[in-house]
């Protein structure tokens, strides 16, 4: 056997070990998930002595095997309290340990992208620098991680000081599967440190793919922890596999799999990778604006850009399915989301409105910057006062409302229910073509981006850009045609008319993309991507859009939390804490203010502590780091 | 801002105080005019920097829960210093102007939140005792108005709610909007006719329906008047759908309305009965009985499914932690008030977490602050309000937010009057009251 060959058994057998030790725990798990399996055989034996009782959700019967949700009382034992509001420490301790957890997970997937194109690339000197951009971008992630673990241990000791009786109820729910939760930690962690560290003697041949393969083990890891912790939130919001004194019936995949947490699923894995893509982007953009030398310039610049690009690229469909959810919540409990969209809560849909516009305009802004360090991109720069138009345009529609909770001294001010000149315009279906407007605007920038140093040489190209800019024209005139017809028809008829816009937003989206990197195959170079040549402002817009993002996040993240009103477990288990009201838009949006600003300032910290180690670094580690040779045009 | 200052150089003196050693140091110590120069102008810029992060710090911690909208005013200072101090020190330029850009970002979105309205979301609706049945139809209905939208005479104003939460689906009045849910004007006269006779509702015959559910429970039946046809789409709002109002892609067989009687709005049948009462008397017609749509209730929740009445149910909502009957002293150790504050003549109360409770020599100068913004004009009502919105009126250097707002749902109306007697007359340096 020759020793190439012997290398491939024994990685594969390495590999295999892997992925059986990682599946141990949770084969060892399993008997616990029976719970509600075994349960029916017991209940024959034992049918006089057991209870039942009816799912509050799935509406099944099942046996009571679990106490009642405690009816808690504000005191000492149910609420311990040091001489502040426990709930602004938990909504603290709880956001950094979100932003850490989404960074630490999104990261290794952006990783595994980004090093499977290395892979695949043909070009060698590409393959390299896609390689040490995601080495890059794990070491990144490798100082986060342990303060996640950090932050989640703070959190845990938070909830067990100041909220004992509701987490003492939440753990003897999820009790089946805690343990587990725990064990797939110890894997993620295992795993993304065997990674990390097996980089350099993996870096060859078939290696490779063995690690490669590592890194889909490790998100598929750290997916499936976050579906847990997702789970939580779930039932806290709709609550199922519990009757309605908010006792456990048995069946752990009811408790796991309530009526919210797929749509909670996508939103965060959508969320996590637009946040990890803009945290990177802003790293990136420090560096860029740090550097001392034109070749880290170049490395950093196009770093930005490919973070720039993975993050948008998830930004993008997380509107559609933000609006999923919000369909779901309606579903569940319309008052819940009349709370949400119409009532108590609604002001904050309007500074989410806002904050959707900020990203997609400094997104904007940044393509248009880019442009600057591509020679041949003039022609399309003429043309950007006319995006900004339309952008503005789409952008006003989408942050005007149409009903508001008011006073009756609002109400008499204003005249009526609905502003006399606004109250005309901010109909739902006029705001999902601001949106869409939005969107369609930005895959165009970036098709412009795309195509901007390059002239098509396929014979069909003048076809094809005839085609391009028709199928352009009509997504617009079929979005606002759509808009200003919903001001014609019935409001529950007017709701249906999202789906044919986002609909076209998405057609843009996919087909044009494709036309695009079809048309552009081959194409003549008008001249090279100087990068590292774009403006200092494009930095900051990076940075815009991270900042806002954080942001963003955190103001969804309260709005989630808060819809429960009262409630701890909605409708069955109540919050009789001193503070089971819901704080003004001004103080959350000052506390989502503290809790970004915390977050930045403790990320620069470990950005700051990398380059530290990065200085100590040999000076030979960093050859392979792409300088400001020319770089193919296939790059971006 | 006078204020600010001095609290800022009282808490950063010991910055501003190394600044002013580098700045004599840089004097002594640097013999090239140009370098002396640039290293002065750069302290005093760091001095003006450190200020501006002082007085930030001193303002955010002032204002924490007080005046929110002021908050982001302290971002706007930071990002002015870090812009400052980039400007002269280059070496840690790039990551200055990155702080000073995130704060200006934050500063504007917490601006922007506190510019808007601000609405607070109360504390769960306070519960009552009351006794409906024996009430005149007009109280009934009064009582019905409060739970629908939250006081007598809200009918009309757009956003009033109460417990039942009604408004937030459904209109009341002509012309008003309603999308998601029936508009309710005219359903006396409406229940009784059009819906008992729409052969969709199946009056009679439950297992001709197709609904989610065909009957509130086993045997229940469908509805024989209006009054029941109320009752029940109260109880069981899937046993009949108003065509173009069920639940999305169920083709209108499912309702998205949750029974009333359940959480969360978890209304009893004497409630039920007052909101019913609404309904008829606001259109001018002579109201059923109480008697009559207490059974209407009846026929379509079960026994065991019926919500308690207020007197029976238990629970820390409704539980009152001293009722008057107590003597004062007694009532202020079950409300815990001992615990924080030191009270003159009470046995054990000698906390500090609040202030001292010579409420006869504060509450007059209280009320004269220029800081209080409460609306007693007496020591009695200064401590009322104390007591039950403690949040108006913070007295310095404690903390907002650490006395429970939940006083005035947990004490009752005798026990809270005690509380206000006896602290209206504890006086500094005079002898405490006697205690009753």
């Amino acid at each position: 056997m020759g020793l190439v060959t012997r290398k491939k058994v024994f990685s594969i057998m390495a590999l295999c070990a892997m992925v059986g030790l990682l599946l141990f725990p949770v084969i060892v798990s399993l008997p616990s998930l029976a719970i509600g399996a075994d349960a029916p055989d017991a209940a024959k034996k034992e049918e006089a002595k057991v209870e039942k009782g009816r799912d509050v959700y799935y509406k099944t019967e099942g046996i009571v095997v679990g106490a009642p949700a405690p009816k808690t009382v504000d005191g000492p034992k149910d609420y311990p309290r040091y001489n502040f509001e426990s709930r602004v420490l938990l909504w603290f301790a709880n956001q950094q340990h979100l932003y850490y957890g989404s960074f630490v997970l999104a990261v290794p997937i952006f990783c595994m992208v980004v090093e499977f194109m290395g892979v695949v690339t043909k070009d060698k000197a590409l393959a390299k620098r896609y390689d040490q951009l995601a080495y890059d971008f794990i070491k990144i992630s490798l100082t986060a991680y342990s303060l996640t673990a950090v932050l989640g241990g703070i959190l845990i000791f938070t909830f067990l000081t100041l909220y004992p009786a509701f987490f003492g109820y939440l753990s003897s729910i999820f009790r089946p599967v805690m343990h587990i939760y725990a064990l797939m930690f110890v894997a993620e962690s295992a795993t993304l440190y065997i990674y990390y560290y097996g980089w350099d003697k993996m870096k060859e041949g078939f290696l490779k793919w063995i690690h490669l393969s590592m890194s889909v083990i490790l998100n598929i890891i750290g997916t499936l922890l976050m579906f847990l912790a997702n789970s939580w939130i779930g039932f806290m919001m709709s609550p199922a596999g519990v009757d309605e004194q908010g006792r456990f019936l048995g069946n752990i995949w009811h408790v796991l799999h309530t009526a919210l947490w797929n749509p909670l699923n996508l939103h965060r894995i959508l969320g996590n990778m637009a946040f990890g893509g803009g945290v990177v982007a802003a790293y990136a953009a420090y560096k860029f604006l740090a550097s001392k030398t034109d070749e880290d310039r170049a490395h950093y610049d196009w770093m930005g850009y490919i973070a720039m690009a993975l993050g948008v690229a998830f930004l993008i469909p997380l509107p559609f399915a933000g609006y999923w959810l919000m369909r779901e919540v309606y579903a569940y409990r319309q008052q819940m989301g009349i709370t949400l969209m119409g009532g108590l809560l609604a002001w904050l849909f309007i500074i989410q409105a806002t904050m959707i516009g900020i990203l997609f305009l400094s997104t904007n802004y940044y393509l248009w910057q880019a442009m600057g360090r591509m020679r041949g991109a003039e022609k399309y720069q003429r043309y950007i006062k006319y995006l900004v138009f339309i952008l503005a345009c789409g952008y006003l529609v989408f942050i005007t409302p149409h009903t508001m909770v008011m006073t009756p001294a609002e109400l008499k001010a204003m005249g009526g229910q609905q502003h006399p000149v606004l109250g005309n315009y901010g109909v739902m279906s006029a705001k999902n073509g601001g949106i869409n407007v939005i969107i369609t605007t930005t895959v165009l920038s970036f098709v412009w981006y795309m195509r901007g140093n390059k002239v098509s040489t396929v014979s069909w190209a003048k076809f094809g850009n005839i085609f391009m800019g028709v199928f352009f024209a009509c997504a617009y005139v079929n979005i606002v045609g759509l808009a200003i017809y919903g001001y014609y028809i019935p409001a529950n008829v007017r709701v249906g008319l999202s789906v044919p816009q986002v609909a076209t937003t998405l057609s843009s989206l996919f087909f044009m993309f494709a036309l695009n990197s079809v048309m552009m195959k081959g194409a003549k170079q008008t001249g090279a991507i100087e990068w590292g040549k774009i403006s200092a402002r494009s930095q900051y817009a990076l940075i815009m859009l991270a900042t806002a993002f954080t942001w963003m996040m955190g103001l969804m993240g309260y709005i989630r939390s808060s819809v429960r009103l009262f409630w701890h477990v909605n409708e069955i288990m109540r919050d009789n804490s001193p503070w089971a009201y819901t704080h003004t838009v001004g103080f959350a949006a000052n506390m989502i203010s503290f809790n970004v600003l915390f977050f930045w300032i403790s990320i620069l910290f470990v950005f700051w502590l990398g380059s530290l180690a990065a200085k100590k670094a040999p000076a030979g580690e960093k050859a392979g780091v792409p300088g400001s040779a020319p770089q193919p045009a296939g790059s971006h | 801002m006078g204020d600010l200052i001095n609290q800022a150089l009282e808490m950063g003196w010991p910055a501003f105080a190394l600044l002013a050693g580098l700045l004599v140091y840089f004097q002594v110590s640097i013999s090239d005019p140009v370098a002396k120069k640039r290293a002065t102008l750069r302290t005093i810029i760091g001095m003006g920097a450190t200020l501006l992060l002082f007085i930030a710090i001193v303002n955010y911690k002032e204002n924490f829960y007080g005046e929110n909208r002021l908050l982001p005013v302290s971002l706007v200072m930071v990002t002015a210093a870090s812009f400052m101090v980039a400007v002269y020190f280059p070496n840690l330029g790039a990551l200055l102007k990155i702080g000073g850009l995130m704060f200006f970002v934050a500063a504007f979105l917490s601006g922007y939140g506190n510019w808007l309205p601000q609405v607070e979301g109360g504390f769960p609706p306070k519960e009552e005792k009351l006794e409906y049945s024996g009430m005149t139809a007009q109280q009934l209905a009064d009582e019905g108005e409060k739970i629908i939208f939250g006081g007598v005479g809200k009918n009309k104003e757009q956003g009033a709610i109460g417990k039942g939460q009604c408004p937030l689906c459904h209109a009341f009045h002509a012309g008003m909007l309603g999308e998601r849910a029936p508009n309710l004007q005219g359903l006396p006269e409406r229940a009784g006719k059009e819906r008992l006779e729409d052969p969709k509702y199946s009056k009679g015959k439950p297992a001709g329906r197709d609904y989610a559910q065909k009957e509130a429970f086993p045997g229940s039946g469908t509805a024989e008047n209006a009054i029941e046809y109320i009752a029940e789409s109260h109880s069981c709002p899937n046993c009949y759908v108003v065509a173009g109002y069920g639940v999305k892609g169920t083709n209108d067989k499912e309702s998205p309305m949750p029974a009333i009687h359940k959480p969360p709005i978890s209304l009893s049948i004497d409630e039920l009965v007052a909101v019913d009462t609404w309904l008829f008397v606001r259109e001018g017609r002579d109201a059923p009985s109480f008697e009559e749509i207490s059974k209407a209730y009846e026929k379509f929740i079960p026994e065991a499914d019926r919500p308690k009445k207020q007197e029976e149910k238990s629970g820390p909502p409704s539980a009152l932690m001293a009722d008057g009957t107590e003597p004062v002293d007694q009532i202020l150790a079950k409300a815990q008030c001992v615990s924080c504050h030191t009270i003159p003549g009470i046995p054990g109360a000698n906390g500090t977490i609040g202030p001292k409770l010579v409420e006869g020599t504060n509450a007059p100068n209280r009320i004269k602050d220029k800081d209080y913004k409460g609306t007693a004009k007496s020591t009695s009502d200064y401590i009322m309000e104390s007591i039950v919105s403690p949040s108006t009126y913070v007295v310095k250097p404690f903390p907002d937010n650490t006395m429970p707002k939940v006083f005035g749902q947990k004490l009752s109306a005798g026990a809270l009057k005690k509380i206000v007697d006896y602290l209206s007359q504890v006086y500094e340096g005079k002898e405490p009251p006697k205690i009753s």
